[in-house]
């Protein structure tokens, strides 16, 4: 997990610095390119080269289909959810007898219904995420559709992304993308107040007693869902310790969480959380509640990942703040190992297909057309989406919002990554578990002993 | 004799001001939170973020109750709402006359063993059956159709429409139906056409309640249905939290105008339906 | 008349849709129920019968005492605010004439007609430590400190609130046709005797309202067990599971954790306590109102 991700890192890094991967398909990225920077009227030509190949096979096959998908992006007019209807959108314009139907919830009811689903038939394309938390259990089941690996040699994936989707050197599953966790803050709020990045833990913690003494919020988290702040935790841990991943198997596969990194790191949550960094009540809020916070300018900072860079240009957001959100890592921890470049990130979510879906062939057919460069990859990049696990180099267009740049500097710069976060890397048992108690242990309400005896348990 | 009167007139008018004081009050609390909710529906996001208790917005903001409407599929999902809670209310309503009749008019050994089944519904906590059903309704092919819908509806609505339904025939004279045996009517066209309308006040009160409780219903909706074809009401606001995550006045417009239609509809029925609640409760 | 009463195909003809839908909507799925609570179905791939490991690790298992005592909580919370209140109201609302009353009695009753999704969320927004209108409300009488209304000692009591508040219409309307049902010569003898408000309230309303309370009583016992939606989109059982309720526990046992079969055991216990509640409850007034 951790390797893939070092090697997406160096090839992002790689050409973001302009080096071109091989030559064969570089003509085809400069014309990409090209059309780019003429924005949306020319994406319609650039993939009219595609319709036009498309419409010869609809011809043999215009018999009317219909594709459900099952999408964990609920708002269709922002952000990831905007470029994924965009592409339906088009696919179907391209297909005339194709009809995508969406069904879209978000993350958490999304898990919940999928599984409900997993019992009774899944839609055709669905959302997976390429973790052990989520993918042991369904590729166990066997209900998702096998997929040709070798179909997607040129499809531009960074290399090492597609392990978590494979099981037995069996590929189920694309990544959609590279998820880096860090906190958004608040610059222009920064700058009238005269605070600065916090570059430790430390001076983080004391920036959020000065915010809270202008009574304001000073990070806020979405503590409803357990995993934001398992997230936290996982990043804490590398900073303490640096690579955790051997631990953290380990700790799952023996139920045993008695190494001292994780008694520092979720000690070091409760201290936060106590000494007020988070909003009142972060413990049952849930993710809109976190982030119309910041967004409204109540809380300076927010603690999520990089697929919300999107709301730098979200028309909902006051143009004041949204012009103003920029991005810092986890500061270090005082005898912490791990450095500021030392970060959070992994490759998550993605698209699988049914298994028995009925129209098993074009459903593969559109999760390609999804995944083709300039689908998924281009248009997340030109929405400010954050990163996706396929080379987007070539869609630099000179226009990227400040803290889309920002992003990507930190991912450049990044010296390691804490891979798959420590709720995703057990049974669901195990997830449902620590993703509750983390609330309880947070609020102060069980010792930290407690806790992590009760997730320890949970793994068994 | 006058100073005693005095004084409890006194003490009548303080108990008066006592009175209305205590009604007001909870009338308040009771309403207030709705006021709210429609005061900021019209305001934009971020007044939501000021310190008084509401607002005036700077503009009124009509936009939002037009996203509300349309991209919450409204119209669409009241149509869903009405139609399946309309067959519902029939399919109780007929069914349970049908069986309490059946029950407590005919002479069969079995008779007070099946009551007693269909009124143990009525203990049985509806949300046990969610997984179960969930499987079976796969298995069958029935999830997202109307009928993983209206099959626990009409369930779970079934045993307090037998109770209310047995109750009040006990009140109905045998003589009427004595007669038309006399006439030689046929069973069916006793329960349809005699005993039926008979029963209206009850009929009335089970439709009432049957609505009341399966009008709100969202988790198994949630859990048994996939795509929009047969969506309810509630489901404009559960998917707007998702889709308008960031804009809480559109949030709000859409919980107002999705309690809109029950709430003028309590209020144009109000008479029958309190009637019609509290003869329910009381007798069930 | 006696043979068209007995006519066997009849009465199966009138019974059966009736029976049909029982077996089909609460018989079957129990059944599957009992058999899935004895397997370890994750709700995918294979079932394998396990015996009685999921009934005796639900034993032990301490969110679902704690489920429990929550329902218990609240069937307290019901009985010891709730009620009194409603009893009162309705009691005042009584000595109300004209229209005064029907315009109360209606809006007492308005946030019961609205669905639970709208009241959760909008209380949601009400609660909210940042913005909501329970701490601006207290704001203007100068308390500044945010309070936290789900935190895990108060949560409990913000949900109560809630259901106090969405139920207090019914309870109330209840009440108040059991006191318009008193006989009013009652009343008129009571104030001949020189009796005050609060004496005929205690002397004459209360007692005769007793199988009332009873029925609201039972009613308000089984709700606070059955407890499911509200909390499902208020808290999910959180914070921790400081909010947990049986029935939003198995559904989370179910689709979460995948434990479909630790799930259907939790249902199976869960109809248990209903049946054996239910019948203690009705025994109980049963016998009390022999012995009166």
């Amino acid at each position: 997990m951790k390797r893939k991700i070092v090697s997406l890192l160096l090839v992002t890094a790689m050409l973001a610095l302009g080096v071109m991967g091989c030559g064969s398909k570089s003509k085809d990225k400069a014309d990409n390119n090209k059309a780019v920077a003429n924005t949306e009227n020319t994406a319609d030509t650039a993939s009219s080269d595609d319709a036009t190949k498309e419409d010869a096979t609809a011809d043999i096959t215009a018999e009317p289909v219909t594709l459900k998908l099952f999408s964990n992006l609920p708002d269709r007019k922002n952000g990831q959810g905007l470029v994924e209807q965009t592409i339906i959108d088009e696919y179907m314009k391209e297909n005339q007898n194709v009809k995508i139907e969406v069904e879209a919830l978000d993350e958490e009811a999304y898990k919940t219904k999928f599984k409900a689903y997993a019992m009774d038939g899944m839609p055709d394309v669905v959302s997976i995420w390429g973790q052990p938390s989520f993918l042991d259990e369904v590729l166990d089941a066997g209900i998702l559709a096998e997929l040709s690996e070798a179909d997607y040699a040129d499809y531009g994936f960074v290399s090492g992304s597609l392990e978590g989707f494979k099981k037995d050197g069996k590929l189920y599953g694309l990544p959609r993308n590279t998820d880096v966790m860090f906190f958004y803050y608040n610059q222009k709020m920064f700058e009238d107040n005269g605070w600065s990045v916090p570059q430790t833990y430390d001076e983080l913690l004391a920036l959020a007693d000065k915010i809270n003494g202008a009574g304001l919020t000073p990070v806020a988290m979405d503590g409803g869902d357990g995993w934001p702040m398992a997230i936290y935790l996982t990043d804490l841990m590398v900073k303490i310790n640096g690579d955790c991943s051997q631990i953290v198997s380990d700790a799952i596969a023996n139920g045993d969480f008695s190494d001292p990194v994780f008694t520092k790191a979720t000690q070091i949550l409760a201290d936060s959380a106590k000494a007020g960094l988070f909003q009142t009540g972060y413990d049952s809020q849930d993710y809109g509640t976190a982030m119309n916070l910041f967004t409204n300018g109540q809380a300076a900072m927010f603690y999520m990942g990089s697929w919300e860079a999107s709301m730098a240009l979200n028309a909902d957001i006051p143009e004041e703040i949204r012009n103003n959100i920029r991005v810092f890592t986890m500061p270090t921890v005082a005898e912490g190992v791990g450095k500021n470049t030392d970060i959070a990130a992994w490759n998550g979510g993605g698209y699988a297909v049914s298994a028995d879906s009925e129209v098993k062939e074009e459903a593969i057919k559109f999760l390609n057309y999804m995944y083709q460069p300039d689908k998924l990859s281009k248009y997340g990049w030109v929405n400010g989406v954050g990163m996706s696990a396929q080379d987007q180099s070539a869609y630099m267009t000179g226009n990227e919002t400040e803290l889309q740049l920002q992003i990507l500097d930190i991912v450049n710069k990044a010296t390691s990554v804490s891979g798959t976060p420590v709720n995703d890397c057990g049974p669901s048992t195990f997830k449902a578990s620590i993703e509750s108690e983390i609330q309880s242990v947070s609020n102060g309400s069980i010792s930290v002993e407690d806790f992590l005896a009760s997730i320890g348990k949970a793994c068994k | 004799m006058s100073k005693k009167n005095r004084k409890n007139n006194d003490s009548v008018h303080i108990g008066r001001v006592v009175l209305w004081v205590i009604l007001i009050l909870v009338a308040v609390i009771q309403i207030f939170p709705l006021v709210w909710l429609i005061n900021f529906s019209l305001a934009s996001s971020n007044e939501m973020f000021t310190t008084g208790l509401l607002v005036i917005p700077k503009k009124i903001q009509w936009g939002n109750y037009v996203k509300a409407f349309i991209d919450g599929h409204f119209l669409h999902y009241l149509k869903n709402s009405f139609l399946i809670n309309g067959l519902a209310v029939f399919f109780v309503v007929f069914i349970s006359i049908m069986a309490a009749f059946a029950c407590k008019r005919m002479k069969w050994k079995l008779s007070n063993l099946v009551m007693t089944l269909l009124l143990l519904g009525m203990m049985i906590p509806i949300h046990t059956t969610l997984l179960p059903n969930y499987k079976i309704y796969s298995i069958l092919g029935l999830t997202d159709t109307i009928w993983a819908l209206l099959i626990p509806y009409v369930a779970f609505s079934l045993p307090q429409a037998m109770f209310l339904m047995t109750g009040f025939l006990g009140g109905v004279p045998v003589e009427l139906e004595e007669a038309a045996v006399m006439d030689a009517c046929g069973i069916y066209r006793i329960v349809f056409q005699i005993i039926t309308p008979l029963l209206k006040p009850s009929i009335a009160t089970v439709c009432i309640m049957t609505f009341l409780n399966n009008w709100n219903e969202f988790i198994m909706a949630s859990t048994y249905l996939s795509s929009q074809t047969w969506k309810t009401l509630p489901f404009s606001v559960l998917e707007f939290t998702g889709q308008y995550s960031s804009n809480y006045a559109v949030q709000f417009a859409v919980m107002a105008l999705t309690a809109a239609p029950a709430v003028i509809v309590y209020i144009l029925l109000n008479k029958h339906i309190t009637k019609g609640v509290a003869m329910g409760a009381v007798k069930g | 008349m006696k043979r068209l009463y007995s006519n066997k195909l009849v009465i199966f003809s009138l019974v059966i849709p009736g029976i049909l839908v029982f077996v089909f909507a609460i018989l079957a799925p129990i059944a599957l129920s009992v058999y899935y609570g004895f397997t370890d179905y994750s709700g995918m791939g294979k079932a394998t019968f396990i015996g009685m490991d999921n009934y005796k690790q639900l034993m032990m298992d301490q969110v679902f005492h704690k489920s429990l005592l929550n329902s218990l909580f609240l069937a307290i919370g019901f009985i010891v605010i709730q009620h009194p209140i409603a009893i009162i109201v309705a009691a005042v609302l009584d000595k109300l004439q004209g229209k005064a009353e029907g315009i109360f009695r209606c809006i007492y009753f308005i946030p019961n007609v609205i669905s639970v999704a709208v009241i959760a969320y909008l209380w949601k927004f009400v609660y909210n430590p940042d913005f909501g209108l329970l701490n601006n409300f207290l704001k203007m009488f100068g308390y500044t400190g945010k309070i936290n209304w789900f935190s895990t000692d108060l949560a409990i009591w913000s949900v109560l609130i809630v259901l106090i508040w969405h139920g207090f219409g019914w309870g109330m309307l209840i009440y108040y046709t059991g006191i318009k049902n008193i006989d009013p010569v009652l009343y008129e003898a009571a104030s001949i005797d020189g009796a005050n408000g609060k004496t005929t309230f205690l002397q004459i309303t209360l007692p005769l309202m007793k199988p009332v309370i009873q029925i609201n009583v039972t009613m308000a016992i089984i709700s606070a067990l059955k407890q499911m939606e509200t909390v499902y989109l208020l808290t999910n059982g959180g914070p921790g599971n400081s909010t947990q309720f049986a029935a939003n526990y198995l559904y989370k046992q179910a689709f979460k954790a995948f434990k479909y079969g630790y799930g259907n055991s939790i249902g199976i216990v869960f109809i248990i306590i209903c049946l054996i509640v239910t019948v203690c409850l009705n025994k109980l007034f049963a016998d009390k109102k022999e012995v009166a």
